[in-house]
């Protein structure tokens, strides 16, 4: 299957979804991508991997930089991997992602998180 | 006979047409042509009774005694400089031009009653119009000023200055015009509307006019030049009778009266300076239309800067690029990939495009708007295998490529060596050409003498959008490209050579030359390069710590080659200060990230340590963002899932945490990077499974264990592999 990125919406943010193998030859793509779309959507925006095939550490170092910069440009962002795409959650899982990426198993989980921020201040 | 031989055979026929040798005049002047030095009149047109009352004998004989003496001495010199003689004939002023054709003397007489005359206003005017044509620093600027000025000088309803291009499509790139005319400016004219012929008789004669394009011709008598036994040349003469083609294809265009004054830069003819009238005939006298030819010729010298200027701008432009890049290429040439994508200039900058990519060792780096990444490389070998350098319509030659016309119309694909190449993209550009008239109508006619042009009858204007089809890629531009190939080809190969050197020298200092001798202790290490890369990011170390302790470290610097080894020394070095002086891994990993921070941003790595006590078999265990490590005890195999955190350079200040276990017995411990799991033909998972298995299943001594475990996985060789086992004996 090609490797695709498209453009998307995801609990009412603007959405990555990648399809195919997010590896050493395709992560510089999303990486491009997601430059691209946070300097156009400040406030937040979602990487999907629901339907990504395949995750090495190469695209999980991509995914790890975007949250960094992110982090420092105040952008929110929320990687998507539903618990069911085992061939993605494991990397993340093993390489301890969570820690460093906000790693969110369901659409849903964006919504509340995003609630939960705005009570809080 | 088909549409176009139909079309072809009339070119020809028209290209046949004596427009040269009429063998008639306009009528609004008489012709005589004369033997020297007696200056009897040989041959006549039709009207010279009715105009000069009389015909036959010499020339003096038509003129008052004064203006035969000015004749006379007018022959003596240089006839351009006498034209025109003004003289008196019957009472009424004459304007008398010399020219000699054939051997004879051709003299054409025109009457100055009934012209328009723009009078001695104007002409005072001059100096001012010249300063204006020689100010004009742009193309636009000369062309409007020309136009301007000779409708002021000429009185026409209409006037425009017309370029051809490469193909003898006119363009109209300036007009002045009455106020009610609908414009002009920007029709395209097809290159049949003015035949070859046509346009070889416009560069050696200057200026053309038809005052009425309804004109009786009147013919010459006797038809034929005694002297030459031939019709008389014409080409020369003012009042030469126009092919009735052309004047079918004025009063198509509702045209009276025309006049046209020639544009030549370096002797080709460059355009026109067309006029138009329409109201009625209209003749601007002589000496008006030397002036116009006068601006035309002018402005023809001008031509050449501005046109040169317009050309040249570019090409300083993307000669300075090339300078600059391949002065970066020279600069750091290590990181070529850099010098081209990361720097300004980027090679997007070298010439005008929309997206470029770079492919330097085997790696693709895309600049701009470009097709994606996998359509890229196919394209480019398309085209470079086809022998294809440069292309303005990718579709014509790789039509599989035509739904990339919105981004790489044009492709300018240059060679690297081996699989790598430069290529630059430039989109689609919608060109629409609007035609005077659809250019594609028949404009054959049946005669009796077979088929003939007949000129086209609409003038509505008729747009043509041009598809598929990016502006072109001038030749500095394609020189450039190859240029800066050039130099990336000589700095890979340098590169190449210097870097197995270097290569060697890195890999003896990131992987031990000899494991460490420590008592109770197996332990076995086993590195595979990666074939396309010499040195890889993975690194390993064992360092014993004064406790009597032994850390093992096992690391994974993102990125490749020898950027990579070197972050990879640094860390490698900065971790093992660390172990010696830290309370224990966890604390070792928290000030390593410190140093990623500080001294290596933007840098990431993984590192897994398990610093084991010999004595006892405890084993403290804590990893950055590294795949866990897995314990192989009597019943079976685990991966030691605690004691893990965030890859360094992710996080500022991570609290990394630790685990604990014992190597009892026979307990072997495996480290290892990504490389041996993760492309697992059934995935990661499968391929951690599998791992599992067969350190469960292998021998216990590490060095034999390790090598069990490489011929059951038989990991790709597209990532570097690093094993490391520890037992106890």
């Amino acid at each position: 299957m090609l490797f695709e990125i498209g453009r998307t919406t995801v609990a009412g943010r603007a959405a990555l979804t990648v399809r195919g193998e997010l590896d050493l030859a395709t992560a510089p793509q999303l990486a491009a991508a997601a430059e691209e779309l946070m300097s156009t959507s400040p406030d937040g925006f979602v990487i999907d991997l629901s339907p990504t095939q395949f995750l090495d550490s190469s695209g999980a170092r991509t995914l790890m930089v975007l949250a960094r910069s992110a982090r420092e440009a105040g952008v929110e962002l929320h990687v998507l991997v539903p618990r069911g795409n085992r061939p993605v959650r494991l990397p993340i899982d093993l390489l301890d992602l969570g820690t460093a990426v906000p790693v969110v198993a369901a659409a849903s989980e964006i919504g509340t998180s995003v609630a939960r921020e705005d009570s809080g201040t | 006979m088909t549409a176009s031989s139909v079309d072809a055979d009339a070119l020809l026929r028209c290209a046949d047409e004596p427009i040269a040798v009429p063998g008639a005049i306009q009528p609004h002047g008489v012709l005589l042509a004369a033997t020297e030095p007696d200056l009897a009149v040989v041959v006549a047109s039709g009207n010279a009774e009715a105009v000069l009352g009389r015909v036959g004998g010499t020339l003096d004989q038509y003129l008052t005694d004064d203006d035969a003496a000015r004749l006379r001495d007018a022959l003596a010199g240089d006839l351009s400089e006498v034209n025109p003689l003004r003289v008196q004939v019957g009472g009424a002023d004459v304007d008398l031009v010399l020219h000699r054709a054939d051997g004879l003397l051709i003299t054409e007489w025109e009457p100055v009653a009934g012209a328009e005359e723009a009078g001695a206003a104007w002409h005072t005017r001059l100096p001012t119009v010249l300063q204006r044509l020689a100010a004009s620093s742009t193309l636009d600027d000369l062309s409007e000023v020309l136009a301007r000025d000779v409708r002021t000088l000429t009185g026409f309803d209409r006037v425009m200055v017309y370029r051809f291009d490469e193909a003898w499509n006119g363009e109209v790139i300036a007009e002045d015009r009455r106020a009610d005319l609908e414009p002009f400016l920007g029709l395209w004219f097809p290159a049949s509307d003015i035949p070859a012929q046509a346009r070889a008789l416009y560069t050696s004669n200057w200026m053309r006019i038809i005052p009425d394009a309804g004109y009786q011709r009147v013919p010459l008598d006797p038809p034929v030049n005694p002297l030459t036994g031939r019709p008389l040349d014409l080409s020369g003469a003012m009042l030469r009778s126009v092919s009735p083609v052309h004047l079918e294809y004025l009063a198509n265009m509702g045209v009276v009266s025309s006049m046209s004054v020639s544009l030549i830069d370096r002797g080709k003819l460059w355009g026109l300076i067309s006029c138009h009238h329409y109201a009625g005939p209209h003749r601007p006298s002589y000496p008006d239309r030397v002036a116009a030819e006068f601006l035309g010729r002018t402005a023809s010298l001008l031509l050449r800067t501005l046109v040169a200027a317009g050309v040249t701008d570019g090409v300083v432009e993307v000669a300075r690029r090339t300078a600059e890049l391949t002065a970066a290429v020279g600069r750091t040439p290590r990181a070529l990939g850099t010098a081209l994508t990361g720097n300004d200039p980027s090679a997007l900058d070298l010439l005008p495009a929309t997206g470029a990519a770079v492919r330097l060792g085997g790696q693709l780096m895309l600049l701009g708007t470009t097709p994606p990444a996998e359509r890229v490389v196919p394209l480019v070998r398309a085209l470079l295998d086809g022998g294809v350098t440069a292309t303005d319509a990718v579709s014509t030659v790789v039509p599989a490529a035509a739904d990339l016309a919105s981004t790489a119309s044009g492709v300018l694909a240059v060679p690297v060596g081996g699989e790598d190449f430069l290529a630059w993209f430039r989109p689609e550009t919608l060109r629409e050409v609007t035609w005077g008239g659809n250019p594609y109508q028949s404009k054959t006619a049946q005669t009796d003498d077979g088929p003939r042009l007949s000129p086209r009858r609409s003038f509505a204007a008729w747009s043509e959008t041009v598809r598929e089809t990016s502006r072109p890629w001038r030749q500095h531009e394609i020189a450039a490209a190859r240029t800066l190939a050039g130099h990336l080809a000589e700095a890979t190969l340098n590169r190449a050579e210097e870097d197995n050197r270097l290569a060697g020298a890195l890999q003896r200092t990131l992987l031990l030359e000899e494991l460490p001798k420590v008592p109770g202790v197996a332990l076995a290490a086993r590195y595979r390069p990666s074939q396309d890369d010499v040195v890889g990011g993975d690194w390993y170390d064992l360092v014993p710590l004064p406790s009597g302790r032994l850390s093992i470290v096992l690391g994974d610097v993102a990125g490749h080659g020898l950027a990579a080894a070197a972050v990879t020394a640094q860390l490698r070095h900065a971790l093992r200060a660390h172990l010696l002086r830290a309370e224990g891994p966890a604390a070792a990993l928290d000030g390593l990230n410190e140093v990623i921070g500080a001294l290596l941003p933007g840098e990431m790595a993984t590192v897994v340590v398990a610093e084991l006590d010999p004595d006892s078999g405890d084993v403290v265990v804590a990893s950055a963002g590294h795949l866990p490590v897995l314990h192989a005890a009597a019943d079976g195999a685990e991966y030691v899932m605690e004691g893990r955190g965030p890859a360094l350079g992710v996080l500022d200040a991570p609290s990394y945490r630790e685990t604990r276990l014992r190597l009892a017995g026979d307990d072997r411990l495996l480290l290892f990077s990504d490389g041996l799991v993760e492309r697992s033909a059934a995935g990661l998972a499968a391929g951690l499974d599998a791992l599992r298995d067969a350190v469960g299943a292998g021998p216990a001594e590490p060095q034999q264990l390790l090598d069990a475990v490489l011929a059951a996985l038989n990991p790709p060789s597209t990532d570097d592999v690093t094993l490391l086992g520890v037992a106890r004996t």
